[in-house]
């Protein structure tokens, strides 16, 4: 039991200034990593419990995001080491690993993506905003979408997929526009 | 820059695992393919992660709640509880207040938890003590710990594990509680609910009528008062086989031994087992009751460590750590604080029990009424109040001590027994984690 959780108010008042100024690139990061799980939010808040009980460890003042991802990239292999165990298992593991340090590597540069998405969003025609706004903000399954609708699943499916290569390729040409 | 069709699919979950395996395997190698992925990922992420934001986009004027982090700090310092639970909720409109707390630890937290704080849609853990929240609904949930509760609004939650009892007035009716294994819909009554860690739900309707669908056989089915169903999950009735664990010197002088080291072995048996042996379950069950009905359901835990490794002669300290979970079986409420004794196998050639074989029958040093005194000592005795003990117990006595000193054959097995009744058949099975259960820690001798 060496990671008891850190205890002064003020340790406390930091780990949350913090953890609200990284909260969505962690979400980001954690959801990037497991894009695929239903758990995904749970796993989510085990790595920000995991971050709160070893904050005593992080050096105040240094890269809080290196230090965050060496300690979700950890905590998300446990985890899905601890449910995971058919014969993929392994493939999984590498797989995460190798999005990690793509990740890494580029994380400047995926930080100004994030800022060019906002901008990008905003040209969308409006029916597809809508569609963004069904998937992502109310958290509708592409099922969901074509019953609101009135699409089969497969052209929601199409639709989607268009529109997220739209802001893709819309983001790449705003950075390279960028000096 | 390269595209994939498959990359879109897999973020929608479209894509057959077989396939989405194959992409993996390809990313993994090829560099140009893998920064096509990321691009996509991110991108998808990153709208799931600013999904509050997204509604301006539709030029709604709906408001964004988002606290200011100075009062959310405050907060938080005032109660560390919030790190846990409602700091991950935060900006989503409330759909439950919390209460009442006894007694109450959450997970991550060693605070005592702020009654009235306001839930949004997300996961509480609680970890020791009994908690009741209020949905706006009018449904009233009572959360016994060790539970995980996943809130998704003021008309629905999914149990993750632990045990719940939800009391439903006229307002509330259809309301929905999940677990792994069914889907319990609310008729206007009040009823139980508990789900194993290592799957096992049951349902038990104390006043009026519940439907639970979601059930193997597909069809819906109706329980009424007094009534109840309970449904395995067909995967999780054995463990999975573990890793061997390791024996180690921790700080202190001591030596830590689990059962999954060496020739140690955890299991117990079951008075109605029906001759099946429950040996190689990732919960060692424990349970005692004097009422008629309960008696098939006794229940004792064997440990053995081995201990060959270790100098026993010069120890002078003992303790076995155990890490109670869920047992996804009964109710703490109908159970009080109990008391448990842990005995020691005096009859060293009672050591070779057979964790794969042991039945009810074949217990080692057991009859039917209990451990043989002539072949037993009774070492030590621990309790755990009603609503869990939270985190890993600790049992020690001399007694203790002195039983692995005198070891001649490197095995020591005790047996684990609870001394507690029950008021109600449908009381608590308490749980603690066998070496083979996927993350919680195995049964762990320490002696210097």
């Amino acid at each position: 039991m060496d990671d008891l959780p850190p205890n002064s108010d003020e340790m406390t008042e930091a780990y949350l200034r913090l953890l609200t100024q990284h909260d969505r690139w962690l979400a980001t990061y954690v959801y990037s990593l497991v894009p695929r799980a239903a758990d995904a939010d749970d796993i989510l808040q085990e790595v920000k419990v995991t971050m709160w009980k070893q904050f005593a460890k992080f050096e105040l003042g240094s890269n809080f995001r290196a230090w965050a991802r060496k300690i979700a990239t950890n905590q998300i292999l446990n985890y899905r080491r601890a449910v995971q165990r058919h014969p993929s298992a392994q493939l999984e593991e590498s797989f995460i690993e190798a999005v990690a340090a793509e990740i890494d590597r580029r994380a400047d540069g995926l930080d100004h993506r994030a800022e060019a998405l906002r901008h990008c969003l905003h040209k969308l025609p409006e029916a597809h905003r809508k569609i963004i706004v069904w998937r992502y903000y109310e958290d509708c399954g592409i099922e969901e979408i074509a019953a609101k609708s009135q699409r089969s699943a497969e052209a929601v499916y199409q639709l989607l997929s268009r529109i997220r290569g739209m802001l893709n390729d819309c983001v790449s040409r705003e950075l390279a526009a960028q000096p | 820059m390269k595209h994939d069709d498959r990359i879109e699919r897999a973020l929608e979950g479209l894509l057959p695992d077989e396939d989405w395996q194959a992409l993996q395997a390809e990313i993994v190698r090829d560099p140009e393919l893998r920064a096509a992925y990321v691009d996509r990922v991110w991108l998808h992420s990153h709208l799931r992660a600013e999904r509050e934001t997204l509604v301006e986009l539709l030029d709604e004027p709906t408001p964004i709640r988002r606290w200011p982090v100075a009062a959310w700090a405050a907060a938080a310092a005032a109660c560390v509880t919030l790190v846990a639970s409602a700091l991950f909720l935060r900006s989503k409109p409330t759909v439950a207040t919390l209460v009442q707390a006894e007694n109450c630890k959450w997970a991550g937290s060693d605070l005592p938890t702020a009654v009235d704080s306001k839930l949004s849609a997300g996961t509480l853990a609680l970890v020791e003590g009994i908690a009741t929240l209020k949905f706006k609904s009018g449904a009233t949930v009572t959360i016994e710990a060790p539970t995980k509760l996943e809130i998704h609004d003021a008309m629905h939650c999914r149990l993750l594990e632990g045990s719940v009892v939800a009391e439903v007035p006229e307002s509330a009716h259809g309301f929905t509680i999940d677990t792994q294994d069914m889907k319990v819909k609310d008729l206007g009554t009040r009823f139980g609910l508990t789900a194993g860690s290592a799957g096992n739900s049951q349902v038990h309707v104390f006043e009026g009528e519940v439907e639970i669908g979601g059930l193997p056989g597909g069809e819906p089915k109706r329980l009424k008062q007094g009534k109840g169903l309970n449904v395995t999950s067909g995967n999780t009735t054995a463990g999975q086989e573990p890793t061997r664990g390791q024996q180690k010197q921790e700080s202190g002088g001591w030596t830590a031994i689990p059962t999954s080291f060496g020739r140690g072995k955890d299991g117990y048996a079951r008075r109605g087992d029906g001759g099946a042996p429950m040996g190689t379950h990732p919960l060692i069950m424990v349970k005692h009751s004097d009422i008629e009905a309960g008696r098939k359901n006794e229940r004792r835990g064997f440990i053995t460590f081995d201990v060959s490794q270790a100098a026993t002669r010069n120890v002078g300290e003992a303790q076995i750590v155990l890490d109670p979970e869920p047992s996804g079986f009964g109710f703490s409420a109908l159970v009080p604080d109990s008391r448990f004794a842990v005995y020691g196998i005096a009859d060293e050639s009672l050591d070779a029990w057979n964790e794969a074989e042991m039945r009810w029958d074949s217990m080692p040093a057991c009859t039917d009424e209990g451990p043989v005194p002539a072949q037993v000592r009774r070492l030590a005795e621990f309790w755990i109040p009603r609503g869990g003990s939270g985190g890993p117990l600790t049992v020690r006595s001399d007694a203790l001590a002195e039983f692995v000193r005198q070891d001649t054959n490197g095995l020591v097995t005790f047996i684990v027994v609870r001394e507690t009744g029950e008021s109600d058949p449908s009381g608590l099975v308490h749980a603690f984690a066998s070496k083979e259960h996927p993350s919680a820690r195995p049964p762990t001798l320490r002696a210097k």
